[in-house]
């Protein structure tokens, strides 16, 4: 048996990473193990000819920066993860249907003002509640630092300092919104983001949306210079930096326990002893493969119940590398959404089918102008799925075919809506589907999301109560399917507070 | 605050409602039922059968092509399931235990997709004298051995949204065996784009394939092979090397894209011809070469390197092994000839499936072949079977699934 940790990672995605370096930083003895070959779960890059692809990232919100850095900004400042971050100017341009079906086509920047007289300039009449909902976001962030500092809650200091948040978190987004009166036009507008939490504004808790506003709008996004590999290896040469030990092509198979406490990993490296176990894996896969049946709580099994069909987002991604330039092509926006309709409830519907009209055009060169060599571009396409069925009843042969069809579906996207042929420029496609997805970073049917944040299951919900769901001893769920759900930021949050989590518990156990 | 937002009726009880999320949460999860929790998705599945650790593969038959000195190893899948699926140009990884060494070598298929549905693949070897796997095989398998195999790997296929309908492609030698399937491929429907083969060979007799070719053209009329002999005047055949003007004379009318698959020599031989063709970049595309066998012709190489045989120190998991490394060779070369099981696959430099970490020491990576990702080139990640040693070295590697 290999020497003993005090921590073991399994998984090296955005909150393995993150977890990982919050516990050398902490001096905690931290073993890194990863069943591919290179680090960083979605947060990687690959290569085609000559270039190289991220392939995930839109953009990253709470990073901030200067003196103004958000929740990610200070826990990258607390643990030495430096990146060469560049800002993202606008929100998007989103070119749909309104709720009330007719066209939509607007673009959006960031930043309070902008933002608002943009809406305003679209839909008249939404200045002022608009400035009441940027106030009342704004609430929601300084109550968000308050309440998930680590130390607990006075309900009375809440009260006081909190109360719009207070009385508005309790409720879906769009009930939210309508309260403060937004016209459903500006709501519409608004709402555009929603496919990033997973699920209709009539659903996902305002809280969490808001906060997601406040971070994208205000503080505004950003996206790293090299591709998200780059964040990646600052999180791994940090660890390394500060004596962690990574194992690459490593699987952990299978959780050992003394009594009904993890004491240690089997890999396919062999055995590894460990006090602590932080598992970015999702808590379905360990409780169906990777433990004694025996152990598995009542709870954990009413959760998976409860759960089981609440997988969130599943994804489709398409990328090209196009030998001309995003100015010679006409590629303006670095973001644009296209949508069969704005009504979020609705086009969560549209989701389930793989031949839904949602696509969200990245052209990466808009803002970072050598993501590919000089007179050539980079540019993705992000298709989602709320429901795997369709990806389900495949062969291997149909696979190649639904590929094909989802190359195809870009390009006529493009061509439709912003009257741009891209086919005589690809020099490189390549297409990831769910299965991609569930290959890289095994999660169920391939979702990088985790659980749906419904009404019942919302972040707000996890968060009051984050050991809510780690019910075994010495091991805790982090990434997308554990507490802050998805999303590059949230799970870099998640790795880290769960990190002080397991390391209090050494802390206590005399370590 | 001036703000005063009111959702429900009564602002107190919102209040409540927020407080009692958690609780509301666990109630909620208390009234399902306990399930016995399973993870069975058929997208994972497909995806573990498309992306096995490796495919057992079981020799089924094989063909000698005595005068081209090569083989063709028909492969069945030994746990009788189909082959992995895969698209025509694709090569496969074999996980050769030699001796006391673990080697992977990359081999095109050159068998249809088609087949893969029924669990039949098929590579085709060529001599190698002097070299250490490819003989091994020819002289050591025979039918009934099993071997491990990847899936198919790799993007050297046709891809019709972003090639021309009509591919000229450039074999020579064991180059020619991507051709094969893809020909193969097109006269089973699976693929559809119109396939000139100029296929260079020293004389008609060494020509491989010739038969099986012939067989295709006669079934389809989107595939047509033409031989280029380089030793031998005859009929019916070119006379030469693959020239620009003979690109020119079978490419016809229609615009086309160009495939290079042979050894180095014949790549970089046609390489030059290619490029006066003028062609856009994104119409000439070309299978990995392998890494160079003479390092130290590379630009930039530090001679005094050349030769030389340091100290390598291998750190797998909790193991740790030291061995010599030459400096001519690649470093995965002396990993494997240390007994240790590291993952490769292109054995190019661009899949970037050896990627490992040095901890200490220097090493040369030749620029030709640098595959690596930018922020790895920030760091100390190389890609092993494309780097060589200039110091003693202690490196990180992988783990491998076999
Ligand atoms: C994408 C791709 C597709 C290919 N397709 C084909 C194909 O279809 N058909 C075909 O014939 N070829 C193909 N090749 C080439 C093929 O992979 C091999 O390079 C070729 O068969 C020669 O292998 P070899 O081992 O004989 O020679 P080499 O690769 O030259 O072997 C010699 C190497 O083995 C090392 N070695 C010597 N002793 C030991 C030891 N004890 N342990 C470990 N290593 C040792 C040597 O130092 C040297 O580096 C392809 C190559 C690529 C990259
Ligand atoms: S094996 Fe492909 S890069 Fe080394």
């Amino acid at each position: 048996m290999a020497a003993k940790y005090d921590v073991v990672v399994v998984g090296s995605g955005n909150a393995g990473l993150s977890a990982a370096v919050s516990c050398v930083v902490q001096g905690k003895k931290t073993l890194l193990i990863e069943k591919h070959n290179l680090p960083g779960g979605v947060a990687s890059s690959f290569s085609r000819g000559r270039f190289e692809f991220d392939p995930s990232v839109h953009e990253i919100c709470d990073v901030g920066a200067g003196d103004d850095l958000g929740h990610v900004g200070l826990i990258m400042e607390k643990n030495g993860i430096d990146v060469d971050w560049v800002t993202v100017p606008d929100c998007y341009r989103c070119i749909s249907k309104y709720s009330d079906g007719t066209p939509m086509d607007v673009t959006i920047p960031a930043g309070r003002e902008a933002y608002i007289d943009a809406i305003e300039k679209y839909v008249p009449g939404s200045r002022e509640p608009l400035e009441k909902f940027f106030d009342l976001i704004y609430e929601i962030r300084l109550a968000k630092v308050y309440m998930f500092d680590g130390t607990p809650n006075d309900p009375k200091y809440m009260q006081k300092h909190f109360p719009n948040t207070l009385k508005t978190c309790g409720y879906d987004s769009l009930s939210v919104m309508k309260a403060l009166k937004i016209p459903q036009k500006a709501i519409d507008i608004i709402g555009v983001y929603w496919p990033y939490l997973g699920v209709p504004l009539d659903e996902v808790n305002f809280f969490h949306f808001g906060n997601m506003i406040d971070m994208y709008v205000t503080r505004r996004a950003v996206v790293p210079h090299h591709t998200s590999h780059e964040i990646t290896m600052t999180f791994m040469n940090r660890f390394y930096e500060l004596g962690g030990e990574a194992w690459f092509n490593c699987r952990a198979e299978e959780f050992l326990f003394d009594g009904d406490k993890i004491c240690g990993v089997r890999t396919s490296m062999g055995d590894v002893e460990c006090d602590q176990v932080l598992a970015n894996i999702n808590p379905h896969i360990i409780y169906a493969n990777m433990m004694p049946k025996e152990l598995v709580p009542e709870r954990e099994k009413k959760l998976y119940a409860a759960r089981k069909n609440n997988l969130s987002t599943r994804f489709s991604m398409i990328y090209f590398a196009l030998n001309k330039s995003c100015e010679e092509l006409g590629l303006t926006d670095y973001c644009v959404f296209f949508a069969g309709t704005a009504d979020s409830r609705k086009e969560y519907e549209n989701l389930k089918s793989i031949d839904n009209d949602y696509n969200i055009l990245i052209s990466y060169n808009n803002i970072i102008p050598d993501a590919s060599p000089e007179g050539t571009c980079v540019i993705s396409f992000t298709k989602l799925f709320s429901d795997g069925k369709d990806w389900s009843e495949m062969t291997a042969e149909e696979y190649y075919k639904a590929k094909d069809k989802m190359i195809e579906k870009c390009i006529e996207d493009v061509k439709k809506n912003l009257n741009i042929d891209i086919t005589p420029y690809i020099e490189e496609v390549e297409v990831a589907t769910p299965m991609t997805f569930a290959r890289y970073l095994g999660t169920p049917e391939g979702t990088p999301y985790g659980f749906e944040v419904k009404s019942w299951d919302g972040v707000i919900a996890r968060m009051t109560d984050i050991e809510a769901d780690f019910n075994i001893k010495g091991l805790r769920h982090i990434g997308a399917g554990s507490f802050f759900g998805d999303g590059y930021s949230s799970t870099w949050i998640n790795g880290d507070m769960t990190a002080g989590l397991a390391c209090a518990d050494l802390e206590e156990g005399g370590k | 605050m001036a703000l005063n937002v009111k959702v429900g009726l009564i602002g107190l009880l919102d209040m409540l409602k927020f407080a009692n999320l958690a609780k509301k949460r666990e109630q909620y999860i208390a009234a399902s039922p306990a399930e016995e929790i399973k993870a069975d998705y058929p997208i994972n599945n497909l995806a573990k059968a498309m992306h096995p650790d490796y495919q057992p593969l079981v020799i089924d038959e094989i063909i000698d092509h005595a005068a081209a000195g090569a083989k063709t190893f028909v492969f069945k899948r030994a746990d009788g399931q189909p082959a992995c699926y895969f698209r025509a140009g694709q090569y496969i990884s074999l996980k050769l235990p030699i001796g006391d060494s673990f080697v992977t070598r990359p081999y095109s298929i050159s068998s249809s997709p088609k087949w893969a549905l029924e669990g039949k693949l098929a590579v085709t070897i060529k001599t190698n004298p002097g070299g250490f796997a490819a003989d091994w095989m020819l002289e050591n398998l025979k039918v009934g051995d099993e071997i491990k195999g990847t899936e198919g790997l790799g993007s050297f296929y046709y891809e019709k949204h972003r090639d021309q309908k009509h591919v000229i492609a450039l074999a020579g030698g064991s180059g020619i065996t991507p051709f094969l399937s893809m020909a193969y491929a097109i006269r089973d429907g699976i693929e559809d784009f119109n396939l000139t083969i100029l296929f260079g060979s020293r004389n008609e007799e060494v020509i491989l394939f010739k038969d099986e070719f012939d067989a295709i053209m006669a079934q389809t009329d989107k595939v047509k092979v033409v031989h280029i002999l380089s030793e031998e005047e005859k009929d019916g055949y070119e006379k030469g090397f693959i020239t620009a003007d003979l690109i020119k004379k079978y490419a016809g009318e229609d615009p086309y894209s160009i495939f290079i698959c042979g050894p180095e020599a014949m790549y970089r031989f046609v390489a030059r011809e290619v490029e006066k063709l003028g062609l856009e970049r994104k119409y000439v595309r070309q299978e990995f070469l392998g890494a160079t066998k003479t390092v130290w012709k590379q630009p930039e190489y530090p001679q005094a390197c050349r030769d030389k045989v340091f100290k390598l120190t291998v750190k797998q998991g909790p193991n740790e092994t030291v061995c010599d490394c030459s400096s001519n060779e690649p470093i995965l070369v002396a990993i494997e000839r240390a007994g240790i099981k590291a993952p490769s696959r292109c054995r190019s430099g661009e899949c970037g499936w050896c990627r490992s970490r040095v901890i200490s020491g220097d090493v040369f990576v030749p620029a030709e072949t640098d595959g690596r990702r930018w922020a790895d080139k920030q760091c100390t990640e190389i890609h092993p079977c494309a780097s060589f040693a200039l110091s003693d070295i202690t490196i990180v590697v992988p783990g491998e699934y076999y």
